[in-house]
């Protein structure tokens, strides 16, 4: 296990920001706390060097104590038993054709993750549409940036996180950030709100007191915390304002946008003081921001501004609504296509936007490419070498798809790669039945995570530092994942993994285990598409230290290589007419409103230490000793009416289930909102509550907000009873979600 | 195709359409609007006077595409109930199905001596003589605004809701501004004569005159042109522009011809059917068990009910219409310096009902909250500022109260979740956080610094504080600073606060691998 580890310049595992660091030989620090390279911050555009505490950290994840090495097969006793991987992958491959015979190749789905390299998020695809030729394939993504890609895409006409590079924001005169904990989430992006700060310009928008709200604090800006699940009612109530005071930039209106008549007439009915009533935001407040954010803008000579969404907004039903009601606020202030101005979400998992680009959605083919677009199928099949016309149609979106999984007419086998659904997907008890009634589940994972465990087949991969490849961060930007050490002994890529599956079930080739070959095929795949990397290859991104943003197409040979897209929309939308489409939207109430008997709001979200369901930052003691259990945050006020103290436990009950956990008692929640963390299994696992109701138009849960009721635990509960198989909070689960 | 025919265009007559269509496509709809506009925002007519608005934003939604017809401008003129049609005074007759009636209201137009032309009884604006105007709709605000140009002392007869927007309004085009008004405190149906006070603070503030208790004896008129007004005790005060805000009674005639039963309103039941079931009436002309309000919520809140009903839904809407009635009595003023909401009911009672106040006169502040069963029935606001916002959330939604009601007359302090920075760093504890993105405490800063840490670059090598995001770097500085004061004995000698270099590629080299 103790290969030694040369010098790479590489990207963080964790988020989407995926700070640059460089990985090197373990000095006595890193051998210290058992980590086997050293970690350095980079300096790039977007961290600038920094790092946060998981960054630092990330070496220890790559010698976590159970690490998994071996593949393992459920015996008939119910245990997990040690395999060969040729054991491993025979029982994989007999037991998949064994169920595509009795119930059809569709009863074989397959769920992918946003933190796959983009060389294995396109293999993934290609290997459920061509090696097990099924519909049925979503990811986690689902309940990631569903809905920024469903508003982006119906605005623009395409779906790139932020369509500028980060740094861009440190110009602007004013940043309007939705729904995203962004100084915990991802934390040196914090630094780029320096320029809004200094011109009072920072407004967040958060139901919680978050540390980018208190950002805001002494002149920065403003925040702005409205009732849970109100957010397109301060959206639709700023664009009013903005109208109704002569403020909005009509001469970008009319040039570039098409809609703006029928927004504009839709939210004269949202005037402040009706917006206040819905959403409990001052109307004063709401009429100062307006103004704040109408004289940043370029028309009226500000410096420019940003709208930003993250998953707050978007992680609900009314997800992909919030994001068009934001997206017409950009416009009608004249910001996208501008530089310095813009609209963007805050992609989360460490590859959301790469993603989601190459096969891995229900939906969409490489290159974000529609697969009932008969062009589309007829190109990728043509990359493919098959027929266009035994591609699968599309799928259903993740949590339909889980919904199914062992039903009936559903999927009886499921293959998970990059995903602890059991902890990140909603209605987690749900979800466990699910699984528990196929079968066939087989999981890829690092270490044992609660996912892994319920699996009948694990198989042992590589991790990021294990492995080459590229990712593609929230920028658009392209960049290379380096190796800096040897994969443990046993453990095998999942190139590796579905090449060899492929082939036992009857695909020879067109799986190549190389990841600058998958890339180069990935490339040809997305050329014409709207995310196009076919100009990109491994040894250009070599080349260029700083990656490169798509589209990138490919330029005839000889002439000059296309430089990348940095800033999208400057000419024009890539919309049919070049326009940018302003969309009405209504409020809706939540799915899970207040009653008498559960008359509290409950939101979720992260905290800085922990990443998604927990299962790699849950096994560094530095951030478990920080972070070392969920917890339930609430206002003294209904602690004191619920009669609980600080770090005393506490129950949360939904209408789905109930969570216990320690009750941390601060101003910083609203009198009538508790929030929860959610990278825990086990009793304090959130997700136990969450809704499945999803969006219309994206397919995304509510993971957000729900309905509860609270009282302090019953004195039984000083030890929450523990009905899942491994939940040591400090030595548990993984994966991103 | 069953025929629906909406008589009235206005908010909530063009709500209802909506909210019918998109349940149920395939509704034939026609809409007869007496106006010629387009259906627009009435609540933001006072913010046109005011100069807040633009006109042209008040133009609400048109209908859905798909089976509607509109016609503006047609003014039904009987309804035949035996026949079902719906006659207009320029166009063919209209047959119905259903009828529904959102007719709205009109404003009071009191019987004062000299408000009228001579010679022309009949009531409406076209009959009032120069200078005097109700508020009610796009053409009454557009006239409004241009009397301004000219006009220098402003009468606002009554001293509601409408009537305080509308002064406030003129008050900001730079007339002089006196309300008349017959109770002994200005919004008296709302507000008991604390909060009253509390508002007649405010609009002394403003500027504004308050005449309470009294009544318009005569219009003093000459050459066609208001000049003056003769008041009940006698008084005369000048007035170029009296704007009528003395009420609003329901439009019930044409329910009265056709021989429906009418009260104050058109009398309705619960699904807003008139005497007549295949008639209904919803909005300001419509009088429902309850009672109107006269406030938009509750029309809106018709219209959909009645959708429903007509889509055929109504059964769970009828089975938790106890419980699920939305709350759409919350009042409130719109106007630049006047801040005024009530919702519920005020005031103590027996059966637990705790009712809280804070009395601020001198500050023109007024908040009282009630309390029953551990929810908020009722709140005033008067001066309140953002409280009021957090009352209404409360109210409206129907979330717990805290034990003692007397936390909601404020807004509770600021301080949880910032970064505990500043201050002297004297006083902050040990386990502070100074550096959130890496989890340093003021306690590891000392640490760093007894190992030898001078600088922020020192401090960055040992602890990683300032390598996330760079903001606590001032409280760092500020503390090695403190350090450098309070440690007799430096033992890397002089302290250095250099900071770090403005582009933190320095940091590169940095081989700090993970702890």
């Amino acid at each position: 296990m103790s290969a030694a580890a040369v010098s790479a310049a590489t990207h963080c595992p964790y988020c989407a920001l995926q700070c640059a660091m460089t990985l090197g030989p373990p000095d006595d620090d890193a051998l210290a706390a058992g980590a086997p390279v050293a970690v350095a911050g980079r300096d790039f555009p977007t961290n600038r060097g920094g790092l946060c505490q998981k960054g630092w950290t990330s070496g220890q994840v790559l010698r976590a104590s159970d690490r998994l090495t071996t593949p393992l097969l459920r015996g008939p006793d119910g245990e997990l038993r040690p395999a060969t991987w040729d054991e491993a992958l025979g029982m994989v491959a007999d037991r998949v054709r064994e169920i595509q015979a009795r119930h059809g190749r569709e009863a074989v789905a397959v769920f992918g993750g946003g933190g796959l390299t983009n060389e294995k998020a396109y293999a993934l695809g290609k290997f459920a549409r061509v090696g097990l030729r099924t519909p049925f394939i979503d990811y986690n993504g689902r309940f990631c940036m569903a809905s920024a890609a469903a508003g982006a895409n119906r605005a623009f006409g395409v779906d790139r996180g932020l369509p500028f590079p980060l740094a861009d924001l440190g110009g602007a005169q004013a940043v309007l950030l939705l729904g995203s904990n962004l100084a915990e989430t991802m934390p040196p992006s914090g630094a780029h709100l320096a320029g809004a700060r200094a011109s009072g310009g920072l407004v967040v928008v958060d139901p919680r007191r978050t540390p980018p709200a208190a950002l805001a604090d002494d002149g920065a800006g403003v925040h702005l915390q409205p009732a849970p699940g109100t957010d397109v009612g301060v959206l639709l109530a700023l664009a009013h304002v903005l109208w109704a005071g002569g403020l909005a930039d009509s001469r970008y209106l009319a040039s570039r946008t098409t809609g703006a008549r029928e927004v504009r007439s839709s939210v004269s009915a949202w005037w402040p003081e009706r917006a206040e009533q819905v959403c409990g935001v001052p109307a004063a407040d709401l009429r100062a921001v307006a103004r704040l954010l109408a004289a940043a803008s370029p028309a009226r000579g500000g410096r420019g501004a940003y709208v930003l969404t993250g998953r707050g907004v978007e992680q609900s039903a009314q997800g992909t609504a919030t994001v068009s009601a934001a997206i017409n606020l950009a416009l009608a202030l004249g910001l996208p296509g501008r530089v310095g101005s813009g609209y963007g979400a805050i992609t989360g998992q460490g590859n959301g936007q790469g993603g989601r680009e190459h096969g891995q959605k229900a939906d969409q083919l490489p290159g974000a490419r529609r697969i009932d677009d008969p062009a589309a199928r007829a190109h990728v099949a043509s990359v493919w070498g098959v027929d266009p016309g035994d591609l699968p149609g599309p799928g259903v979106p993740a949590v339909e798809l889980l919904r199914r999984c062992g039903t009936a007419d559903g999927p009886r086998a499921l293959l998970v790669h990059g995903s602890n659904l059991v902890v990140s997907a909603p209605d987690a008890l749900r979800v466990r039945e699910r699984l528990a009634a196929l079968d066939l589940l087989v999981v890829c994972d690092v270490v044992p995570s609660e996912t892994a465990l319920l699996a009948d087949v694990v198989l042992p991969v590589t991790q990021w530092a294990e492995e080459e490849g590229t990712m593609t961060s929230l920028e658009g930007r392209v960049l290379r994942r380096r190796q800096a050490l040897p994969a443990p002994q046993g453990v095998r890529t999942e190139l590796e993994v579905l090449h060899d599956l492929a082939a036992l079930l009857g695909v020879p080739t067109g799986f190549p285990v190389d990841p600058a070959e998958v890339f180069d095929e990935l490339a040809r795949a997305s050329a014409g598409g709207v995310a196009d990397y076919s100009g990109l290859s491994h040894a250009r991104l070599d080349a260029d230290h700083r990656g490169l943003f798509w589209p990138c197409p490919a330029t005839p040979a000889g002439s000059e290589q296309h430089p990348g897209t940095p800033r999208l929309f400057l000419e024009r939308f890539p919309t049919p007419d070049g326009r940018a489409r302003l969309v009405v939207v209504e409020p809706d109430s939540p799915s899970d409103g207040l009653r008498p008997d559960a008359p509290v709001h409950l939101i979720t979200g992260r905290v800085l230490q922990h990443y998604q369901s927990g299962a790699q930052t849950r096994r560094v003691p530095a951030l478990a000793a920080a972070q070392p259990e969920p917890f339930v945050e609430l206002h003294p006020l209904l602690a004191d009416l619920v009669g609980v103290a600080d770090g005393e436990l506490v129950q949360v009950a939904s209408a789905r289930g109930e969570a216990m956990a320690v009750a941390h008692v601060t101003p910083s929640a609203r009198l009538d909102t508790v929030f929860m963390p959610f990278h825990w299994a086990g009793p304090g696992s959130v997700n136990r509550l969450t809704l499945d109701t999803t969006d219309p138009v994206s397919g995304m849960p509510d993971l957000k907000l729900c309905a509860v009721a609270r009282r302090p635990a019953p004195p039984s509960a000083e030890q929450p009873a523990d009905d899942e198989p491994v939940d040591d909070a400090a030595a548990a689960g993984r994966g991103p979600r | 195709m069953r025929r629906v025919v909406v008589v009235g265009n206005g908010m909530v007559g063009s709500r209802f359409v909506e909210e019918l269509v998109r349940r149920d496509p395939d509704v034939a709809v026609t809409v007869l609007g007496a106006e010629e506009y387009e259906p627009y925002n009435r609540v933001l007519l006072s913010e046109v006077v005011a100069g807040t608005v633009e006109l042209a934003s008040l133009t609400l939604a048109g209908p859905p595409v798909g089976g509607v017809r509109v016609r503006a401008g047609a003014l039904v003129t009987a309804i035949d109930r035996e026949r079902r049609t719906v006659a207009t005074a320029d166009g063919p007759m209209v047959g119905y199905d259903t009828l529904v009636l959102a007719t709205g209201a009109r404003a009071v137009e009191p019987e004062i001596p000299g408000l009228r032309r001579a010679g022309e009884p009949a009531r409406g604006p076209s009959s009032l003589v120069a200078g005097v105007h109700p508020l009610r709709t796009l053409d009454d605000a557009r006239e409004i605004v241009a009397a301004t140009l000219n006009a220098r002392d402003a009468v606002v007869l009554g001293g509601g809701v409408l009537g305080l927007e509308v002064a406030c309004g003129l008050v900001r085009r730079g007339l002089r501004v006196t309300v008349v008004h017959r109770g002994t405190h200005v919004m008296e149906r709302h507000l008991d004569e604390a909060a009253g006070g509390a508002v007649a603070h405010a609009l002394d503030r403003l500027g504004i005159r308050r005449l309470a208790g009294l009544g318009v004896s005569s219009a003093l008129v000459a050459d066609g042109r208001l000049r003056g007004l003769l008041l009940s005790d006698g008084e005369a005060v000048a007035a170029d522009l009296l704007v009528l805000a003395a009420g609003t009674v329901p439009e019930t005639g044409l329910a009265a011809a056709c021989g429906l039963a009418v009260d104050r309103g058109i009398v309705v039941d619960r699904q807003a059917r008139t005497s007549d079931p295949d008639v209904h009436a919803i909005g300001d002309c419509a009088q429902p068990p309850e009672g109107g309000h006269g406030l938009l919520a509750q029309g809106w809140d018709q219209a959909r009910r009645l959708a429903e009903h007509l889509a055929g839904g109504t059964r769970d809407a009828d089975a938790n219409a106890e419980h699920e009635a939305p709350v759409v009595d919350v009042l409130r003023v719109k106007a630049q310096g006047l801040d005024v909401i009530t919702m519920g009911v005020s005031g103590a009672g027996g059966d637990g009902r705790r009712a809280v106040r804070l009395s601020d006169p001198g500050a023109g502040r007024h908040v009282e909250v009630v309390v029953e069963g551990g929810v908020v029935v009722g709140a005033t606001c008067v001066g309140a500022g953002p409280v009021a916002a957090d009352l209404t959330s409360a109210y409206t939604r129907r979330t717990p109260a805290p034990l003692d009601p007397a936390h909601l007359l404020l807004r509770p302090a600021r301080g949880g979740g910032a970064p505990e920075q500043g201050g002297s760093p004297l006083l902050m504890p040990d386990r502070a956080t100074v550096c959130r993105c890496n989890g340093v405490t003021k306690g590891d800063l000392v640490a760093s610094w007894q190992t030898g840490a001078r600088s922020v670059a020192d401090v960055a090598r040992t602890t990683r504080a300032t390598t996330g995001c760079g903001g606590c770097e001032d409280a760092v500085c500020g503390l090695l600073e403190w350090l450098g004061r309070s440690d007799p004995s430096p033992p890397g000698g002089q302290p250095s606060l250099a900071r770090r270099p403005a582009v933190p590629g320095a940091r590169t080299g940095s081989t700090r691998p993970g702890a």
